[in-house]
């Protein structure tokens, strides 16, 4: 269970705040306006951002004042996921324990980008950067993952076949699992929680 | 911690040296009035001529980028700059020397010596770095700006007003002052070059005052009036931004304004003109190295001066290199936590060793140690030492961009992937090893070229390559300084065909 406890961020002159428990294995979409701090609340779980007060319980243990690399996060950004100077099977493999190159291949055939891992990150379409951030993320070993809208750069046949995907692995690996997007088709699709901000 | 001790103990040294303090009469005697306006002078004058100049060269280049052999160009202008004065001091004594090439044209009253000599040697050397700079620095206008003046049709000079100066003024200044305090520092060009009292600079003075008169009272003076002005100069310059000169060229879909055909021949003459004046004292070594005696002894000499100027220069470049990065380390993590104040004060003492010129440094150092070692056995390690903290601010600058730039596009995501050291090192060597290999040619060349440290520290049995061709041209033995030259110049060239290849792939 991930419980938002009276979680307080303050942005500017703006404050925004949260409260919210979500079940273990979940998935959560967050849906809202721009601006409202969809994002900033993924990055306050991530650790990112500090909470002015509150508190983030991950099964009844406070990891609001851990750093980044002890939160059992793992979070895909709006963009920038990828280091631009390595190969694409490089980046994927960061980040990632005991998952060899097999399942790698196996996972990118599924999300079709299976020709992909050997080219550099500069020779892939803003569709294919995204799946391949998606792809380690899911496969990252930290049971709750977040993503910022993660099918934003999508078509619409590759974002059922990603989506999909994500709700497969999330699923079957027991993952709690935050997204932010603007797709209704989204929500239904995946969310056992819809979070309206 | 290291470099700041060093520093601490050479100030130590200047103020305390047993008692006996600086000659404080010296400061009121028409000799240090007139070696006091001397070096202001030259450095003026070094600064104007070279940052006048080196504006339309650079317009030149930019508004005809098809120019011939442009990249060789501007390869030969960093080279100019790096190259150790003494290379260039007898390329122009060959030249314009006493029994020079072309000095017979130049009349009966022609004398190299003297404030032509020192100002002609300056301006060879930072001309080409202002051009470099100001071509650095148009090239950053972009399309879009030249789009719009051509869409409002602007005149030429409405263009330079309104595009070209704006985007050169605050680099004008900056390029003026960083040039005026290389001049004032100057030491290898006016000892060569100076030809008297009446051209002598403060640092000469020094060199002077502490290995030929030994009067250490007016060594002190001279270098704390060297030290206030060019520290002053520097700080005020240090407020500004650092001048952009080996920065990527950032050549590609810039669109220009069309030039005439007229303009054309003008940018075509003066870049011609340039080319002439950077590679004629280079040229003019050549008759010197066939003629030059090659004797066992002679080659033995250039060897070994060649092979142990070769390991200072590696040790304190890989040394600066480290020590650079490790200093970094604290820098870039205040700046990732947004902590503005202790940046600015761990940047600060990054670059201290900038204020104080290494005259002044080894003067401190010298005092301080002379009645407790034996400077001559041990002389080399405070050679290499001194050498180290002079090229580390050049190190870390060159190094500070790229690591900035790799934490501001890869910090957050490093720390989400929740890296180990040994992987985060990796991918940030595979991202900076480019920046890593060029800063290491060029202050690899900054330290092989240095004079001035070696003036004070160095000891005759082991001679680096620079001071043996001081040693020669001293001698009047112009061709074996000419092949000394040469076969430095061919190192340096070498070096800087290395690093502007690295510079290509960073």
């Amino acid at each position: 269970m991930l419980e938002i406890n009276q979680l307080n961020i303050q942005l500017g002159h703006h404050s925004l705040n949260y409260h919210r428990q979500i079940p273990t294995s979940a998935i959560v979409t967050l849906q809202g306006v721009s601006g409202v701090g969809k994002s900033s609340l993924l990055l306050t779980i991530a650790g990112f951002i500090k909470a002015q007060s509150g508190s983030i319980l991950w099964h009844g243990k406070d990891i609001s004042q851990l750093e980044v690399e002890q939160r059992p996060v793992a979070m895909l950004f709006q963009e920038n996921n990828l280091f631009e100077h390595i190969s694409v099977l490089q980046n994927v493999r960061l980040g990632l324990v005991n998952i060899s190159d097999q399942e790698i291949q196996s996972s990118a055939e599924q999300l079709q980008i299976e020709d992909q891992l050997h080219k550099m990150p500069a020779q892939l379409s803003g569709g294919q950067r995204q799946r391949v951030g998606i792809l380690r993320t899911l496969l990252r070993p930290e049971p709750l993952l977040l993503l910022d809208e993660p099918f934003a750069e999508l078509d619409h046949q590759t974002r059922e076949i990603t989506a999909d995907w994500v709700a497969d692995m999330a699923r079957s690996n027991h993952k709690t699992l935050i997204l932010v997007t603007h797709q209704q088709e989204d929500v239904e699709k995946l969310a056992t929680q819809n979070w309206l901000l | 911690m290291l470099i700041c001790t060093v520093t601490l103990l050479s100030f130590y040294g200047l103020i305390a040296f047993n008692g006996q303090g600086a000659d404080l009469e010296l400061l009121s005697d028409s000799y240090f009035h007139s070696i006091l306006i001397f070096s202001i002078k030259q450095a003026l004058l070094s600064a104007l001529i070279s940052t006048v100049l080196a504006w339309p060269i650079a317009r030149a280049i930019y508004y005809y980028p098809n120019l011939l052999f442009k990249r060789a160009f501007l390869s030969l202008a960093l080279l100019c700059f790096v190259l150790p004065t003494l290379v260039l001091i007898t390329g122009f004594v060959s030249l314009l020397g006493r029994s020079g090439i072309i000095t017979p044209l130049l009349g009966p009253d022609w004398n190299l010596y003297g404030l032509h000599g020192i100002l002609l040697a300056h301006v060879y050397m930072n001309l080409p770095f202002a051009i470099r700079a100001f071509h650095a620095q148009l090239q950053n206008i972009p399309a879009s700006s030249w789009m719009l003046a051509s869409q409002l049709k602007l005149s030429g000079w409405q263009k330079i007003f309104l595009i070209e100066w704006p985007v050169l003024r605050a680099n004008f200044n900056l390029t003026f002052g960083f040039i005026f305090i290389l001049c004032f520092n100057s030491f290898a060009v006016v000892l060569a070059l100076g030809g008297g009292p009446q051209s002598t600079t403060l640092e000469v003075a020094i060199y002077q005052a502490l290995k030929y008169d030994f009067n250490i009272g007016e060594a002190l003076t001279l270098a704390w009036s060297q030290l206030l002005i060019a520290g002053t100069f520097f700080v005020l310059l240090y407020r500004s931004n650092s001048v952009s000169w080996l920065s990527k060229d950032t050549r590609g879909d810039y669109q220009l304004p069309c030039s005439s055909s007229w303009q054309k021949i003008r940018y075509g003459l003066l870049y011609s003109c340039t080319l002439i004046f950077m590679l004629t004292p280079l040229l003019a070594l050549l008759p010197g190295v066939f003629a030059a005696d090659y004797s066992r002894s002679i080659i033995g000499n250039i060897l070994e001066a060649l092979s142990l100027t070769l390991v200072l220069g590696i040790i304190c470049a890989s040394v600066a290199i480290a020590l650079a990065y490790a200093i970094m380390l604290p820098i870039r993590q205040s700046i990732l936590q947004g902590k503005t104040r202790k940046t600015l004060v761990l940047q600060w003492l990054a670059n201290h060793s900038l204020i104080a010129p290494a005259m002044v440094l080894s003067v401190g150092l010298y005092i301080l140690f002379l009645p407790l070692i034996d400077l001559d056995s041990v002389g080399m390690i405070f050679v290499v030492i001194l050498n180290i903290m002079m090229v580390l601010p050049f190190a870390i600058q060159q190094i500070r961009a790229r690591l900035l730039q790799y934490d501001s596009d890869y910090a957050v995501l490093s720390q989400s992937l929740k890296l180990s050291t040994r992987q985060k090192l990796s991918i940030e060597w595979h991202y900076s090893k480019s920046v890593f290999f060029s800063t290491f040619a060029l202050v690899i060349m900054l330290a092989m070229g240095d004079v001035a440290i070696f003036s004070i520290f160095g000891s005759d049995q082991l001679k680096t390559l620079p001071w043996l061709i001081y040693q020669y041209a001293g001698s009047y033995k112009i061709n074996e300084a000419s092949l000394a030259s040469a076969v430095l110049l061919l190192l340096y060239a070498t070096l800087l065909f290395n690093l502007e290849r690295a510079k290509q792939h960073a």
